[in-house]
């Protein structure tokens, strides 16, 4: 009897009733962030991807990268198809700028948002990687936001394909599964991030603040202008271990919810204002809103929340 | 068998592998004394990270197909890696400067470049993986393509320098004292380009 509570108990955690609202929020803001990607790189795209005549050698980086990796995908596949196909190196790679583009431009009309989806996960993933001595913590965020994308229950209610081309939405538990995984996920990261910056002396004192503010290249704010602020650094880097550490506890209770996700998001607002971080800060904007943004003023549709015993 | 259970396996292993490497990354953190807590204690870190690193195949051969499966799956979905970001504490950030001699003696100073901001943060991300990095060669390696490709923009020059260093910052009260940021130079290679530099017109 209590095997079968815990199951039943377990399957309401893991499979809640939801609405699709929360994938119509990834799927706008990964479209937005893919474009914003390529849009922000297009002037140095074949710099940083070209063999030898780029900044760095891809040949160098596809080649460590291997040490880690045979089997994932990398821009080297896609030029040497692209080459086998009689395709200079120079229009596989403006191609695949293109592609990308193109494919975020269809996932945030909800056009054949899977094959979308997929692309778009492909693309960046063969960028990220093939660039991986240039790749940063956005990258790899991208690319988690687009793997949930790339297997959720795709199309839902506000895309085109169901709009338009009929097609029908997934069982509402299957919706609650995947964003479980999304808010699971946010709360690892979090976590570990919260944990590993309290175990420094430097955000209990302020310093890391500081220094997170002046290092190049997030040294946008003149020192002279920030060095007035000084004695907010210490409370600043305290919020942040709190923020962060406490994530996964205070972003499931009912009154804390709004509060925490409001400061989480209004850190990346500052990362984004101060550091110039700005497709860092909407990566984690969007994936915070996907995952605990809807229902959160209004209860969702179907009268259902985050937490299991609210779940009939 | 109920299609929901087949979910939750996956997700079970999903986050298997989430949980380990990030254990696995805040280890190697902790393990390398970066924190406030007793240098004791590193050598435990180490031997959790170890146990981490084996939970995802780590300990296995390079073409063992288990890791080099799980591998595959933690890149494909973003989760190879941990997300102590600026922690414990914010790292040092590195710089290079190439300094170009031209025949008649004359030298200029150059720092490698890029056409936006975007690029820019990936530039700064390299010259981190480079400071970071533990293999001389492959230091030298990527710093020489570096300097190629400055040297594009110093058709002329026939050899160059680049020394590469970090960013030593003053903390708030060496800021209020007048102290500025300095440069510490790490390493220092000469490079002599005898057919130009790669991609680069001939002079």
């Amino acid at each position: 009897m209590d095997r079968e509570r815990f199951g039943e108990r377990l399957t309401q955690f893991f499979f809640p009733i939801t609405s699709d609202r929360w994938l119509s929020i990834l799927r706008w803001g990964l479209a937005l962030q893919v474009c914003l990607y390529g849009l922000s790189l297009r002037r140095d795209w074949s710099f940083l991807y070209a063999t030898g005549r780029g900044l760095i050698d891809r040949a160098l980086t596809e080649q460590l990268f291997s040490l880690e990796s045979l089997f994932t995908p990398r821009m080297g596949w896609l030029v040497r198809l692209g080459i086998f196909l009689g395709f200079s190196e120079t229009r596989v790679l403006d191609f695949i700028w293109m592609a990308l583009v193109i494919a975020g431009c269809c996932l945030g009309l909800g056009l054949l948002c899977r094959s979308a989806a997929i692309s778009a996960w492909l693309l960046h993933l063969c960028s990220v990687k093939s660039g991986g001595m240039m790749s940063y913590g956005m990258d790899n965020f991208t690319t988690i936001g687009l793997f949930y994308l790339m297997v959720a229950p795709l199309p839902d209610e506000y895309s085109l394909d169901h709009q338009w081309r009929k097609w029908q939405t997934k069982n509402p538990r299957l919706h609650g599964f995947f964003r479980r995984g999304l808010q699971l996920h946010l709360c690892f990261i979090y976590f570990f991030g919260g944990m590993t910056k309290s175990l420094g002396t430097g955000w209990w004192n302020g310093e890391s603040v500081w220094r997170a503010l002046t290092c190049p290249p997030f040294n946008i704010i003149a020192p002279q202008n920030l060095i007035v602020f000084r004695h907010f650094f210490p409370l600043v880097g305290i919020m942040i271990c709190l923020l962060e550490a406490g994530y996964p506890v205070f972003i499931w209770l009912k009154k804390t919810r709004l509060v925490w996700l409001a400061g989480i998001l209004g850190m990346h607002i500052g990362i984004a204002m101060t550091m110039g971080m700005y497709l860092f800060a909407s990566i984690m904007i969007i994936l915070n809103l996907a995952a605990f943004g809807p229902g959160l003023l209004h209860a969702e549709r179907e009268g259902t929340s985050l937490w299991p015993q609210e779940v009939a | 068998m109920d299609r929901r259970y087949i979910y939750l396996a996956c997700g079970a292993v999903h986050f298997f592998i989430i949980f380990s490497a990030s254990c696995r990354d805040s280890f190697w953190l902790l393990s390398q004394g970066y924190s406030f807590l007793p240098r004791s204690l590193d050598e435990t870190w180490r031997k959790a990270q170890t146990v981490a690193s084996a939970a995802l195949g780590e300990h296995l051969s390079s073409n063992n197909p288990v890791r080099q499966f799980i591998a595959a799956y933690a890149h494909c979905a973003g989760i190879q890696s941990g997300y102590g970001y600026f922690a414990p504490n914010v790292p040092d950030s590195y710089k290079v400067v190439f300094e170009f001699r031209y025949p008649d003696g004359r030298t200029e100073v150059d720092l490698p470049h890029v056409g936006a901001a975007a690029a820019g943060l990936r530039l700064a991300a390299l010259l981190d993986r480079i400071g970071e990095n533990r293999s001389d060669q492959l230091r030298e390696a990527v710093i020489k393509m570096l300097a190629q490709s400055v040297w594009r923009d110093h058709p002329g020059a026939i050899s160059a320098r680049a020394v590469f260093g970090y960013i030593k910052l003053p903390t708030t009260a060496e800021f209020l004292r007048d102290k500025t940021e300095s440069y510490q130079v790490l390493y220092s290679y000469d490079f002599s380009f005898e057919s130009g530099p790669a991609g680069s017109k001939a002079p």
